[in-house]
């Protein structure tokens, strides 16, 4: 029982960045800018959250860097495609690159190191448990540990459903996502709305950030990313940008990658445990198209 | 007196769209501006919406010299636009297509019931019936064509222009239309109707301007004049007819047996059958969307059809793959130049080679020879009078007259026995247009097998020597030539059956 | 014009914005830039041996932008090369050391499975596609990281090296080639023959692009798909075939890494260079023509490589090349160029009309 229960929680702890990172892949497919730099992004607003907690050891400002990092990050991926009509796969993945060696460097410069960085004194997000629940055995297992942005993120799902669905502005940029040439007949400037949605919602990749170096303790790992960005983007693709369904596809993507990590120390290598994610995800991407597909054919 | 323009001129690179154009609209009226296609007409009209700036001129609205530079600009002013291309997001109902960035809001919220009743009673006091909670994704195009004009009324348009509004609609659909700018016009709205299709024009307009290259070359009352008045100031000569000799039957080169399609569960086509003997152009009459394009789709092999037969010189090619049936004697003029019949991005010569890439003697083994291609490039350009500065030009930088020249030109010059022409002409120029048709007559004269689909009824009905009425992939009706009138045949096409009309 | 503007200035523009913002970050730790560039110029192509540490990174670098040309070209845009690249280095090694043949045939034997082992890694990417329409940015990079889990697998578990010193290796690897089963160097002191292979590959793929019917298939495909198939070109039969040539370029890259460098296959060997992601940007940069390819390829190993004597003599850390990498990249992308002179020329022309 107490098993499954920190198997449950460790899922949460995975689907919640994946979910983060999958709105905001949300958002920016439904205004029609392809995002690929959502690895990177992920990359430098978790190095920075974790940077600025090291130095001034204030987590609101942590927060709030690693959000304006995602929201830069974002600002130059959209302003490449949209304005400057980059290739998106290339601005994605040169984005990417610099990541990975802008972080890299810092490190080495910084703390003189290549590897991980974990300072024993630092502390991460503040823990919330749950009034009732925390007396609960095996619920208080589910939800131990979690940190506010745990929650927010499952509360964000909702709120970008409201926005999206729901208000003006969410209407309008998903119309403008549809058809552009006919917003803009109207008189909507498509490229700015473009780009503030994107940039916009690039601050929950900050959030994401946040948890991957400040969830438990505070620390950070070279590429700690791990294909999280991809990720999101491939649980994007399966609820096709719809922010409650990428709660589902997310938590698929959570439940693989605990499952995988349960499963260590079992018989099964690590480095084939390690897999696992990755081929769910293909997998995923595969019977569900296969359904659709099917479906399509037997609709009459 | 509500709108004026004053010698308007607008060039694009070297050439002259509007030279030196005035004209005016006064209130109430229908005014039709008539013209070819490339008489400068949609440009004209592109600039009072603000889509385009003059070079120089005027424009005068309400008696105030106006600068547009977007359509928001003209639609502040009261002018809208229901464009040829219509500007709607598929997915999304009736009433939030209209409301479109003048939403009706409740705090930051969509207000959704206030929204479907504001169109709901929009649609009524213009008599434009129409469910604001349909998607636009499963309206018919004369209803997506009402939504683009209530999209327009909602934004109290006074002056509303209309692009070809008759170009994709049924004949039906076009009556509708024109009682609809009827009843626009008596509720007081100022109307400009641009078009090429005479018979409306006379219907419905007041007044007319005739364009010709870039200039207005007439201005007539409607009353005033006739059809045959204003084509031909139109062309600038009298229009020539085609003289065809009668057919010379010969065998069969071209035959479908109870061809069926289903996509995505629901059936394109119902069992077709049909031949095309040697020597004879077959049309297809239909409104555009009744199975056409996936006939056509299934008899060339870019679509595997999911029953019934189809034969090239009585070699059965059934859901063979495009190779096969092409070598066993079919070339393919396709209907949409830009998305099957060419790479734009690519050269001449490599539009040219397309169909050839393995033959002889533009390659052998695998490995092309450059020097033939280049040659047999230039020679398509020559002999099919394409404009181009060289080989190695991009497709997209021909017009588009000439792009279809050099397609026709391709597939013309494979001298296969069947030839399939789908809308051969679509949006192309007079002069490129009689080329082609010559070139199509000259093929029928070499005993060439020639099937036609094109959504312009002249053409089928100038050209064919025998018809087919497709509707809802189904044929039905057949007619030789002398044998049919066009209001049969539109009747035909929207699922009427002779003998029952009123 | 424009074309030749857009083809030679852009890549320019690019290097000389990246190189400057590079030369920031330099100012930023308090090191001279000037001096920096001059030592990593100088750590790339001053000296013979440089130089041929340099020729000897581009080698996989080079197969991995053939990679991405061939696919790229043909509207494919695999960005599995890492994956393929990957598994060749583990085939060729695998093959390399176990095969019970001797060591000169095991050479081209090792290339062979290399080779197939690329190629089937990426047709599969091409068959998830096909079958399934999992689209290739998702597909590829997922399979990226399997393929570097599964080698990682490899070489600690089943091919771990024999004689390895569990408690000495950072690195997983497998058993060491012997000196007969490595590409030798062209002449001594020279760089080793995986590079001949290169260049005569660039060669091929120049020749399979300009000069063969298949060059021409693959980039109508590439250009307007429809078109293709419209004009009787397989769409299917060339999704394959170019997929297949395209990982056989990566897989050999990865086999020339193992022969002609390591002498076996090091966890993490191709993953933590990016190898595989530099060709892409080579093949960027070059806008997929196999020679640029080739010529680019050159300039961004001598990066890393000068970027290491940097390092070492100055102190930078090395990853100062991956940043200059990725800003050149990003500056690629856009059509700025052709925006800019886009511009000038409809204002020109704007201007003339209202003159006339």
């Amino acid at each position: 029982m107490t098993y499954l229960a920190q198997v449950i929680n460790s899922t949460i702890r995975e689907i919640t960045p994946i979910l983060l990172v999958a709105l905001c892949a949300g958002v920016c497919s439904k205004v029609q800018v392809f995002n690929i730099a959502l690895e990177g992004t992920l990359l430098m607003s978790s190095f920075f959250a974790f940077l600025t907690h090291y130095f001034l050891h204030n987590i609101f400002l942590s927060v709030a860097v690693a959000m304006a990092v995602a929201m830069g990050m974002t600002l130059i991926m959209s302003t490449f495609i949209v304005r400057l009509k980059g290739q998106p796969m290339i601005v994605g993945m040169a984005l990417n690159t610099f990541a990975r060696g802008f972080t890299t460097f810092l490190l080495s410069v910084i703390f003189k190191t290549k590897g991980a960085v974990n300072p024993s004194d630092l502390k991460g997000l503040t823990k919330f448990d749950l009034p009732v629940i925390r007396r609960i055995p095996f619920l208080s297992t589910v939800f131990g540990s979690l940190t506010v942005i745990d929650y927010l993120a499952f509360v964000l799902a909702v709120v970008m459903f409201i926005i999206m669905y729901r208000t003006v502005i969410g209407f309008r940029l998903r119309a403008l996502g549809i058809n552009k040439s006919a917003a803009s007949s109207l008189g909507i400037n498509v490229p700015r709305y473009q780009i503030l949605a994107t940039t916009l919602s690039g601050s929950m990749i900050g959030l994401a950030g946040c948890l991957l170096t400040l969830g438990r303790n505070a620390m950070f790992i070279q590429d700690i990313s791990g294909a999280r960005g991809y990720v999101a983007l491939a649980a994007n693709n399966l609820c096709k940008g719809h922010p409650l369904g990428a709660m589902i596809s997310s938590a698929l993507f959570g439940f693989t990658t605990a499952l995988a990590r349960s499963l260590q120390g079992t018989a099964i290598r690590q480095q084939l445990l390690q897999c696992i994610p990755y081929i769910a995800t293909i997998a995923a991407m595969a019977f569900y198209n296969a359904y659709a597909r099917a479906k399509a054919n037997r609709k009459l | 007196m509500v709108f004026e323009m004053k010698h308007i001129t607008k060039t694009y690179d070297s050439v002259v769209a509007n030279d030196d154009v005035s004209l005016h609209l006064n209130r109430g009226e229908i005014l039709s501006i008539v013209g070819e296609n490339g008489a400068g007409k949609s440009t004209i009209m592109k600039i009072l919406y603000g889509l385009e700036k003059p070079d120089s001129g005027e424009i005068v609205v309400g008696g105030r010299t106006q600068r547009f530079n977007n359509p928001s600009d003209a639609m502040a002013v009261g002018i809208g636009m229901v464009q040829q291309h219509f500007m709607l997001f598929e997915q999304m109902t009736v009433a939030e297509n209209i409301v479109f960035k003048n939403e009706l809001k409740n705090g930051p919220f969509m207000d959704m019931n206030k929204t479907a009743e504001t169109v709901r009673q929009i649609s009524e006091r213009y008599e434009l019936k129409i469910d604001p909670l349909a998607r636009i994704a499963d309206c018919p195009v004369g209803l997506r064509q009402r939504v683009e004009i209530l999209k327009i009324l909602y934004q109290n348009a006074e002056i509303i222009i209309f692009d070809e509004p008759s170009a994709v609609l049924t004949p039906l659909e076009v009556e509708a239309l024109l009682e609809t700018i009827r009843g626009l016009a008596r509720a007081g709205k100022s109307i400009v109707l641009i078009t090429h299709k005479l018979q409306e024009v006379m219907a419905v307009s007041d007044r007319v301007y005739v364009m010709r290259q870039g200039r207005v070359v007439a201005e007539r009352m409607a009353a005033d004049t006739d059809i045959s008045e204003l084509a031909m100031l139109m062309v600038g000569h009298p229009l020539a007819s085609y003289e065809i000799d009668p057919p010379k039957p010969g065998e069969t080169l071209l035959e479908t047996r109870g061809l069926r399609l289903m996509e995505n569960g629901r059936e394109v086509l119902k069992d077709i059958s049909l031949h095309v003997n040697a020597g004879e152009i077959v049309g297809i009459a239909g409104v555009s969307g009744n199975g056409q394009s996936a006939l056509i789709r299934c008899i060339t092999g870019l679509e595997k059809s999911t029953g019934g037969q189809v034969l090239v010189g009585g070699v059965d090619v059934t859901n063979r793959s495009v190779r096969e049936i092409r070598d066993a004697g079919l070339a393919h003029i396709s209907e949409d130049r830009y998305v099957w019949g060419s790479a734009p991005e690519g050269t001449l010569e490599e539009n040219a080679l397309m169909a050839r890439q393995d033959d002889k003697p533009f390659s052998s083994r695998g490995i092309i020879r450059p020097r033939a291609i280049r040659d047999f490039a230039v020679r398509l350009i020559r002999d099919f009078n394409v404009k181009a500065s060289s080989p190695t030009q991009k497709m997209r930088e021909l017009s588009g007259g000439n792009a279809q020249k050099l397609i026709v030109a391709r597939e013309m010059s494979l001298d296969t026995p069947v030839l399939i022409c789908c809308e051969p002409t679509r949006g192309i120029d007079i002069g490129a247009m009689e080329a082609i048709h010559n070139r199509m007559l000259r093929r029928r004269e070499d005993g060439a097998a020639i099937l036609l689909v094109s959504s312009e009824l002249t053409e089928i009905m100038s050209l064919s020597d025998r018809i087919y009425v497709i509707f809802e992939g189904r044929i039905v009706g057949e007619f030789e030539r002398g044998s049919m009138d066009d209001r049969h045949l539109g009747l035909l096409m929207v699922g009427g059956s002779i003998g029952h009309e009123q | 014009m424009l074309g030749i503007v857009d083809t030679v200035t852009q890549p320019l523009i690019a290097v000389l914005i990246s190189f400057l913002l590079g030369a920031v970050v330099i100012l930023v730790i308090g090191k001279n830039p000037l001096l920096a560039y001059g030592e990593m110029i100088r750590g790339a192509f001053g000296k013979q041996v440089y130089l041929m540490n340099t020729l000897k990174r581009a080698t996989p670098i080079i197969m991995g932008g053939l990679a991405v040309c061939m696919a790229w070209r043909s509207g494919y845009e695999a960005m599995g090369g890492e994956g393929q690249m990957i598994l060749g280095a583990v085939a060729a090694a695998l093959v390399g050391y176990y095969l019970p043949v001797p060591g000169w045939l095991r050479i081209p034997a090792a290339m062979l499975a290399a080779a197939a082992a690329g190629a089937v890694y990426s047709m599969f990417s091409g068959w998830l596609f096909d079958r399934f329409d999992v689209t290739f940015v998702i597909s590829t990079l997922m399979l990226n990281y399997i393929a570097n889990y599964f080698a990682a697998y490899l070489c600690n578990y089943p091919l771990r090296d024999p004689e390895a010193n569990v408690y000495q290796m950072q690195n997983a690897q497998t058993g060491k080639l012997p000196e007969d089963v490595t590409l030798p160097p062209i002449m001594k002191g020279w760089v080793h023959w995986g590079f001949v292979i290169a260049v005569i590959a660039v060669l091929v793929t120049w020749f399979l692009f300009k000069k063969t019917s298949f060059g021409y298939k693959s980039r109508m495909g590439g250009l307007n798909p429809r078109f293709a198939l419209y004009g009787g070109i397989d769409a299917r039969r060339m999704l394959y075939l170019v997929l297949a040539l395209s990982g056989v370029m990566a897989g050999l890259g990865g086999s020339f890494e193992v022969l002609g460098s390591k002498s076996r296959y090091v966890d993490q060997m191709i993953f933590s260079t990016g190898y595989a992601w530099t060709g892409m940007v080579a093949a960027l940069l070059a806008n997929m023509n196999p020679i640029g390819t080739l010529l680019a390829s050159i300039l961004l190993a001598g990066l890393a490589v000068g970027g290491s004597t940097m390092m070492l003599n100055m102190d930078i850390p090395l990853e100062v090349c991956n940043i200059i990498e990725g800003i050149i990249t990003l500056f690629m992308s856009a059509r700025m160029i052709r925006i800019a002179a886009g511009n000038v020329r409809r204002r020109r022309l704007a201007k003339g009309g209202g003159e006339t």
